[in-house]
């Protein structure tokens, strides 16, 4: 798969922009805050109608504007994908080869953006409620039916809280309301066990491409691991759940924990091991994108070359497989020069506008 | 500007407490109906009044009526051993105008839900309790939609009809007649292959 064209009017500190990136390794140059995150920004936001950085939307409009567009054309194996995002005053509105989608999640899976940001440390060093962000997703992008599964877990989860805050919480509206909360949560605790068998072992595989003696991996923590389980266990929890007036158990509890040399990488990992066992996350989902859709995502990495030393990052963009679009943004061109067998193209950012080198 | 006057300000809050009109279309309603002959506005606000003074709620099934009985409820050719729940009166209609159900109705005006503040005791589930529980119900059939909150008070509803001895079912949902599953978004085609059957 592979971005063809970017244009964007009005996104964040961006002037009127066309990006026309090649197949192989595209890099972005230019000092700080002039504007390389917000181009990666906009192509995500293309692709997945949402930020990496923010969930507040009227943050991406540019100051003094109430409007801002999008338009990417996606190559994708078997046909070409345009999608025209098209946001004013609050509401959003996006059509995928001319036609409206009525629904934002009808989005998901049409193109495939790995997108790494130095921000993503938080998925090793932040609280568990990032890391199942993370997965969450992920899985969404590659799976509707975990969307759907999701979706419905969270609004039975809201109401069955809601309930539980009541002063004398009906007991059988209670139960009514356990059993699609059990049957939902059934759904994500199999669906996350599957994804995490999948894309371990690829994780560890990309972390040891950039850092051969530290064996890395990833585990899954479910709150509760028997899926069959969830009914009996709610049952279990009820009392506690009345007296706090909150869900205790379930996969809303979940957590993916990453080990460093058997260790937990939250804890014992240097910065360095941190960053680089994030990145592995990123890269794992390349490959798990490919077997999944047999087709390679869209990869962008973010002042990467900053987080890592020359080796790894060296050893980073070598382990590309040559069929990856990238696109890589540094404020040091020459820290990030792709190996030399990767046909390159620069790019200089400045000031919110782009010019070809 | 005229959006700005008080009874002009006052039609378009009206218009917008409709259901599936926003701020745009309750402006624009608005503006159509102040710049159309005056009649259009009068017989707009008589329909209106009219048609509500009219109409109540049946006492029996809880469906919106002229008539108390509604004449569902009030025709004996119907088969009242068959009730079947729906959210609100269009669940009703849209089953009435299939025109093959036989049975009768229960509206219960919403469903389940905490975030709203809504509970059993804000639907009218103790009335059909009531029906159930006076005899000659066989079957409940219950039609609420497929959201989280209409699954759940179906279950509540099948759990509080059957401890009186009488069949619950849920209607089948699926992929619509006509239609190809290439149109069928995932959900209604995941759900429709749950719920098959054997040929
Ligand atoms: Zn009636």
């Amino acid at each position: 798969m592979r971005l063809n064209e970017l244009t964007c009017s009005g996104f964040r500190c961006l002037g009127e922009l066309q990006f026309l990136p090649i197949p192989g390794v595209n890099i972005v140059h230019g000092r700080n805050a002039q504007g390389k995150t917000s181009l990666l920004e906009a192509a995500y936001f293309a692709v997945t109608s949402k930020s990496h950085r923010t969930n507040t939307e009227s943050e991406l409009v540019r100051h003094n504007h109430d409007r801002f567009q999008i338009r990417a054309e996606v190559a994708r194996r078997d046909r070409e994908v345009r999608i025209e995002v098209n946001w004013w005053q609050g509401t959003k509105r996006i059509k995928v080869n001319h036609v409206a989608l009525s629904r934002v999640s009808d989005l998901l899976g049409r193109a495939n953006i790995i997108f790494f940001s130095p921000e993503d440390i938080a998925l090793i060093q932040g609280a568990a409620s990032v890391r199942r962000r993370f997965f969450d997703m992920e899985m969404a992008q590659l799976q509707p039916s975990y969307l759907a599964a999701l979706q419905q877990y969270r609004q039975v989860l809201r109401q069955r809280n809601q309930l539980l805050r009541q002063p004398t919480p009906d007991l059988p509206q209670l139960e009514a309301w356990d059993e699609p909360l059990a049957r939902h949560g059934a759904v994500l605790i199999e669906e996350r066990r599957k994804f995490l068998r999948d894309l371990a072992p690829l994780a560890t595989r990309a972390y040891a491409h950039i850092a051969p003696d530290e064996p890395v991996e990833i585990r899954y923590h479910p709150d509760v691991p028997d899926a069959a389980a969830l009914p009996k266990t709610l049952l279990k929890a009820r009392n506690s759940d009345l007296r706090q007036g909150v869900t205790n158990r379930g996969p809303h509890r979940d957590d993916f924990e990453v080990y460093v040399s058997g260790k937990p990488a939250r804890i014992f990992a240097s910065q360095g091991q941190q960053k680089t066992a994030a990145l592995a996350l990123r890269l794992a989902e390349i490959e798990l994108v490919h077997d999944r859709t047999r087709e390679y995502p869209i990869l962008m990495l973010d002042e990467v070359m900053a987080e890592l030393d020359a080796a790894r990052a060296e050893r980073l963009l070598d382990s590309i497989h040559p069929d990856v679009q990238c696109v890589l943004t540094t404020t040091n061109l020459n820290a990030s020069l792709p190996s030399a067998q990767r046909a390159s193209a620069h790019f200089l950012m400045q000031g919110g506008r782009l010019e070809t080198r | 500007m005229l959006i700005h006057v008080p009874s002009v300000e006052r039609l378009i809050e009206a218009f917008r407490r409709l259901p599936g009109i926003g701020k745009r279309t309750a402006e624009r309603l608005a503006l159509h109906v102040l710049s159309a002959p005056a009649e259009l506005a009068e017989t707009l606000s008589d329909a209106v009044r009219d048609a509500r003074s009219r109409i109540t709620t049946c006492d029996i099934c809880g469906n919106l009526t002229e008539a108390n009985p509604c004449t569902i409820c009030a025709d004996e050719r119907r088969d009242h051993s068959v009730v079947c729940v729906v959210e609100r009166p269009a669940g009703a209609m849209a089953i009435e105008k299939g025109g093959t159900y036989r049975g009768v109705y229960h509206v219960l005006h919403g469903v389940l839900n905490p975030l709203e503040g809504i509970g059993p005791a804000e639907l009218k589930i103790e009335g059909l309790l009531e029906r159930v529980r006076r005899g000659g119900v066989r079957e409940v059939i219950v039609a609420t939609n497929t959201t989280a909150e209409g699954e759940t008070t179906a279950l509540y509803l099948s759990k509080q009809v059957s401890a009186l001895n009488v069949a619950v079912t849920r209607i089948a949902h699926g992929v619509p007649m006509g239609g190809g599953l290439e149109y069928t978004d995932d959900q209604t085609l995941q759900r429709a292959l749950e719920g098959r059957t054997r040929l």
